[in-house]
């Protein structure tokens, strides 16, 4: 559907200018804080950090000291701990479900791209019918219903984001069919699976995987979304969404509560952006795509 | 024409018909007994089983489904067990609301992006341009409930000139109640407006190197009057439709931005039944929004066809 | 003038002056808004069971019950004007004002109140609210102004039972309800002060005077507005902006309760109930079986630094179901004491690994409250899991007893037998500890059959000692109720039950 990608893939029409510059300045910064925050959320078990749950009863909302660089939270509890721990969740979320957006989706789409007919206008459809819901209601449903965990909300949100995956793998198999080299191919008698495995999938995982990068960005807003009004990370688990919804409730007598995760989230989310358009700039098979 | 009408109709009904299915499955597959949650307290055994009879919820699931479409053909989307009130009319107290917000969003997002679009594609290229494509770019890292706590710290906490909640019905104090939508609708124009910029600026960048603005220049018109009149309104093709498909998305999209700013819309409506566990509430709200997403932008596909013939006759 | 006249003249000022009432007049006339916490349903108890507060509230209004509460916290006329009771207490004649009508026009009458009993009580209607009134096995109208209960146990103070505005105990229009069926919830039809002009669900309820009503030389104000504002900061800023004249609020928000007793536009109203905010063991799950568990997990709290993290210090520490705020005061309640090494060491000695899940409101005021639980108990060595529901599913959840802890609330009444007999004896349905003990029994079954107050209060003091004994349930804080307003709102009553009555207010 020519009018919804115009209307929907908002990174693509972003990137156009962005096309001249390669690998510039801002890729490698992006990378570099990608590469930091990465580091510090898996090595947060053996920084010397204070524990993120342990609550401080008399400690609310403390300022900065030796002991908490960056203050108490409402309940007492190390804010840069937990904005590392935060970190930590919301990133495992963050890489984990568009890892099953991009096996099922890279799949449906190869498989609609490359045999077409009824087998596409079906799996385009079933796309269509999972776009036509509220992502955050369907999201709040089950983790409401089904109880909030780790493994619900990485599902949910992993499931949420096939159709993007579909979409992005199905165009690019629909230009590389018609490429020399599949052209040749069959013409030299090759099965559909060895032409699928050998021939566009190797093609196909590069775009793939710059649109994964992109799906970490907005996995990340996604669950920080659901984590903000209460029904994303199970307590005291802390997620930089939970640090913002929780930060909301003191944004006149302590505003760094909501602004300091708030500003994490963005240097990330923007990080991922960055590099999975870059990325995506370099490695996009189709001719002058939009 | 009408092949092209005919053939995108055959497309809409299954999937018309899989929508509701899969609303229907996801509202009655949820774990928690529906006739036990009503009961509360008075659940025994017994009474379970009376209630589930009563119900309909002891047929077989495709038999509830059929049951529930031949009500849904005829308008009837049941009733909230909490509240009594139909579906049908709590959505029609609500929808208003969760409307205006999204028209006023929609509306501040294009008084940023219009101006924007223009000088960029006058000056495409330059310092400008690329300023606004990288804040563009960073504006999209900045989800809604971000840009909603910043603007309500700005604008409510430190400088108190706008508030924070605070909605009356347009009928009863028409000020206030647009008062009560610039936050609001700021939070969600600050994510609609890039895209709308970056859409008409490609389409103004295209038109401007057609010959007739060249002729308009040699004729010696005014400059204000070629961009407005002669550029703008030739390119505002895909600026309308993509204003049509993001004020149909947005219908499911204001939950977040409706919470926090405390406006009785859909979305909270929403939020309301899934916590309550109103699974009928939630059924048919979700039937509601996805049909009219799905309904929107089979009418924006047309009206795209009808206005642009390249896309009736062959597709890639 | 003679001094004779002057004398007299000064006689008559000073009489005017002590004859005239308050020293703020009340003022006729405007519109109050009112902030509450939850959307209302309904009215209609077949419907929605069971009122929450703001149901009461919005009750308090347009339905109004027998008997009310003065100011000292005892029984006054409101629907009934006197009341008699037989010497077991188990017979309680009331007799009803005359001249009542409903708002739709149709009389007030013993029939009409037992139609409203035997509707709720029929177990046909399956409804929900049935439980509170089982200890009444009938009621009888045998002449329009005189209603006799029949009660199945002994009620020493049934009249200020009667007193608060629950489904139960609200009077409504069986005229209107038969009228109007399934549309009767939200179009509620009473004998009280105000009468619903508009209801739009989830925005707002306008109510406006009823000019018929029975008292009205103790009605002020034109029109109430009651809106439902669920998030805490956007109660308070409605306050604070003037779009809401009064706000329900709690100790939760200690902070805007901070600001608005600072602000001198503003008025804090707070009542010292009785009763707390408890939490329930479920005594048939491991391990909360074994009594050490229990009383480790009670003794590992230190209610000041919980209060201090969760309401600034706000929160008053409970000891006891009573609480400062009943006339039950006990010199020796059995409360354990606080002492974290000593719950320790009786998990130790309990020997299994002590984990099990809790029940929470998916509220930042229940993620708040788990969290702090979960550090207490985390630091004796005990693992507990926080599991968030939303606020309906708990009763639910309890009365099926499918929980390892559940909180819960005893809420101010002013009297205790009501609950403590739901909550705490053996064969109650409410049991919801599964636990029994004969001695609680005998304490409870005691304190019903004698009017003597002292006598009644050694009775539940010995309950209490039980209780604290066997760990089966345990208090955090007691109940404050608080609302805070515009310092303009003026005549409204102490917050009996948590609920803030603004029928007869009035603005300066």
């Amino acid at each position: 559907m020519a009018a919804l990608e115009a209307g929907i893939d908002s990174i693509e029409v972003a990137s156009v200018a962005r096309r001249r510059r390669r690998i510039g300045p801002l890729f490698v910064v992006a990378a570099a804080w990608i590469v930091l925050i990465v580091s510090a959320a898996i090595l947060a078990g053996v920084l010397p950090l204070p524990s993120p749950t342990d609550i401080d009863m008399l400690g609310k909302r403390a300022p900065p000291s030796a002991e908490h660089w960056l203050g108490n939270d409402g309940l007492g509890r190390d804010v840069l701990s937990r904005l590392i721990y935060g970190a930590r969740f919301s990133l495992t979320v963050g890489l984990l479900a568009p890892v099953i957006g991009v096996v099922i989706g890279g799949f449906l789409g190869m498989m609609a791209g490359y045999f077409r007919g009824r087998l596409e206008t079906f799996i385009v459809g079933g796309m269509d019918v999972l776009l036509a819901f509220p992502p955050l209601v369907l999201a709040l449903a089950v983790t409401a219903y089904l109880g909030q965990s780790v493994a619900n909300l990485t599902l949910v949100i992993g499931v949420l984001g096939i159709p993007a995956f579909t979409r992005v793998a199905r165009a690019v198999t629909l230009s590389l069919s018609e490429r020399e080299f599949v052209t040749a191919a069959r013409a030299l008698g090759a099965t559909h699976s060895r032409i699928l495995l050998r021939e566009l999938l190797p093609n196909v995982a590069l775009p793939l995987l710059a649109f994964f990068l992109l799906g970490v960005a907005v996995t990340i807003v996604v669950e920080g979304a659901l984590s903000f009004l209460g029904l994303g990370v199970p307590p005291p688990t802390p997620s930089w969404g939970s640090m913002i919804g929780e930060g909301r409730e003191s944004l006149d007598i302590a505003p760094q509560l909501a602004f300091l995760p708030a500003g994490f989230m963005f240097a990330t989310v923007l990080a991922f952006n960055i590099v999975g358009d870059t990325l995506r700039a370099l490695t996009d098979p189709r001719p002058g795509a939009l | 024409m009408a092949r092209f009408i005919g053939r995108r109709l055959v497309y809409l009904l299954p999937v018309l018909l899989a929508v509701t299915l899969l609303t229907f499955l996801i509202a009655s597959l949820l774990p928690g007994d529906l006739a036990v949650t009503i009961l509360g307290d008075q659940a025994t055994p017994e009474k379970v089983e009376a209630l589930r009879a009563q119900m309909g919820l002891d047929l077989p699931l495709w038999e509830r489904y059929l049951r529930w479409l031949w009500g849904v053909a005829h308008g009837d989307l049941g009733r909230s067990f909490r509240t009594g009130e139909t579906v049908l009319a709590a959505v029609a107290d609500r929808l208003p609301v969760s409307l205006e917000l999204m028209v006023i969003a929609e509306g501040m997002g294009l008084l940023i992006a219009i101006p924007l679009a223009i000088l960029c594609a006058v000056k495409s290229g330059g310092a400008l341009d690329r300023f606004m494509t990288g804040l563009a770019f960073g504006k999209l890292s900045l989800p809604p409930y971000l840009v909603a706590i910043l603007l309500i710290y700005l604008f409510a906490v430190e400088l108190n000139l706008l508030p924070a909640t605070g909605w009356v019905p347009f009928s009863e104090d028409p000020i206030t109640n647009i008062r009560s939508f610039v936050l609001p609708g700021l939070t969600l124009a600050f994510a609609e407006w890039p895209v709308l910029m970056r859409v008409l600026r490609s389409d103004m960048i295209a038109t401007l190197q057609e010959d007739y603005i060249a002729m308009a220049k040699a004729k010696g018109l005014k400059p204000a009057r070629i961009l407005l009149v002669h550029a703008l309104k030739p390119s505002s093709l895909t600026l309308v439709t993509v204003t049509g498909i993001n004020i149909g998305r947005l219908i499911g999209g204001t939950l977040i931005i409706e919470t926090i700013f405390a406006l009785p819309g859909i979305g909270r409506l929403l939020v309301g039944a899934i916590y309550a566990r109103d699974f009928i509430i939630l059924q048919g709200v979700v039937l509601f929004v996805a049909v009219g997403f799905v309904i929107v932008n089979f009418i924006v596909d047309m009206l795209y066809a009808v206005l642009d013939p390249r896309i009736r006759h062959g597709r890639a | 003038m003679s001094i004779f006249r002057l004398r007299t003249l000064g006689c008559v000022l000073a009489a005017m002056a002590l004859a005239g009432g308050p020293a703020h007049a009340q003022k006729q006339g405007g519109t109050l808004t009112v902030g509450l916490e939850l959307d209302i349903p309904g009215f209609d108890p077949l419907k929605v069971g069971v009122y929450d507060t703001s149901q009461n509230m919005a009750a308090a209004l347009m339905l109004e019950t027998l008997v009310r509460l003065d100011d000292n916290g005892k029984a006054a006329p409101s629907l009934a004007v006197s009341w008699s009771h037989s010497d077991d207490f188990k017979t309680w004649t009331f007799k009803l004002r005359p001249g009542v009508k409903f708002h739709d026009g149709t009389p007030f009458n013993a029939a009409a109140v037992k139609w409203n009993f035997d509707r709720q009580k029929d177990p046909k209607n399956n409804c929900r609210c049935a439980f509170y009134i089982s200890f009444i096995n009938s009621v009888d109208a045998p002449d329009d102004l005189t209603l006799v209960y029949n009660l199945r146990d002994p009620s020493v103070n049934l009249p200020t039972i009667l007193t608060i505005q629950s489904s139960n105990n609200v009077v409504q229009s069986p005229a209107a309800i038969q009228a109007k069926g399934d549309d009767y919830n939200r179009n509620p039809v009473g004998t009280g002060p105000y009468v619903i002009k508009s209801w739009t669900a989830g925005d707002r309820m306008v109510l406006e005077r009823n000019p018929n009503y029975w008292n009205k030389d103790k009605v002020y104000l034109d029109s109430i507005v009651l809106r439902p504002l669920p998030d805490s900061q956007s109660r308070f800023a409605s306050l604070k902006s003037g779009e809401t004249d009064l706000v329900w609020a709690d100790e939760f928000e200690a902070d805007n309760i901070q600001r608005a007793k600072t602000d001198s536009s503003l008025q804090v109203l707070s009542y010292a109930g009785s009763g707390a905010a408890v939490n329930v063991f479920n005594t048939k799950v491991a391990p909360l079986d074994d009594v050490r568990v229990r009383q480790a997990l009670v003794m590992a709290l230190d209610r000041k630094k919980y209060s201090q993290a969760l309401t600034n210090g706000l929160s008053r520490p409970a000891r006891n179901p009573y609480g400062d705020g009943s006339w039950v005061q006990c010199k020796d309640d059995g409360a354990l004491p606080e002492d974290p090494k000593k719950a320790a060491e009786l998990i130790k000695e309990y020997g299994k690994p002590v984990s099990f899940k809790m029940l929470f409101t998916a509220t930042p005021r229940g993620r708040a409250n788990g969290q702090i639980l979960q550090q207490f108990w985390k630091n004796i060595g005990v693992n507990m899991e926080i599991e968030q529901v939303d606020q309906a599913t708990i009763p639910a959840r309890a009365f099926q007893r499918k929980f390892d802890v559940t909180p819960w609330r005893i809420v101010d009444f002013p009297d205790p037998d009501v609950q403590m007999f739901a909550n705490f004896y053996s064969k109650s349905p409410l049991n919801l500890a599964n636990f029994t003990d004969p001695a609680l029994d005998k304490a409870l079954e005691g304190a019903r059959l004698t009017p003597d107050e002292a006598k009644r209060t050694e009775f539940y003091c010995e309950a209490s000692r039980i209780i604290n004994k066997d760990a089966t349930w345990f208090w955090t804080f007691q109940n404050t109720y608080y609302a805070m307003a515009k310092a303009k709102v003026k005549g409204v009553p102490k917050l009996y039950g948590g609920v803030i009555d603004v029928s007869h207010a009035w603005l300066e």
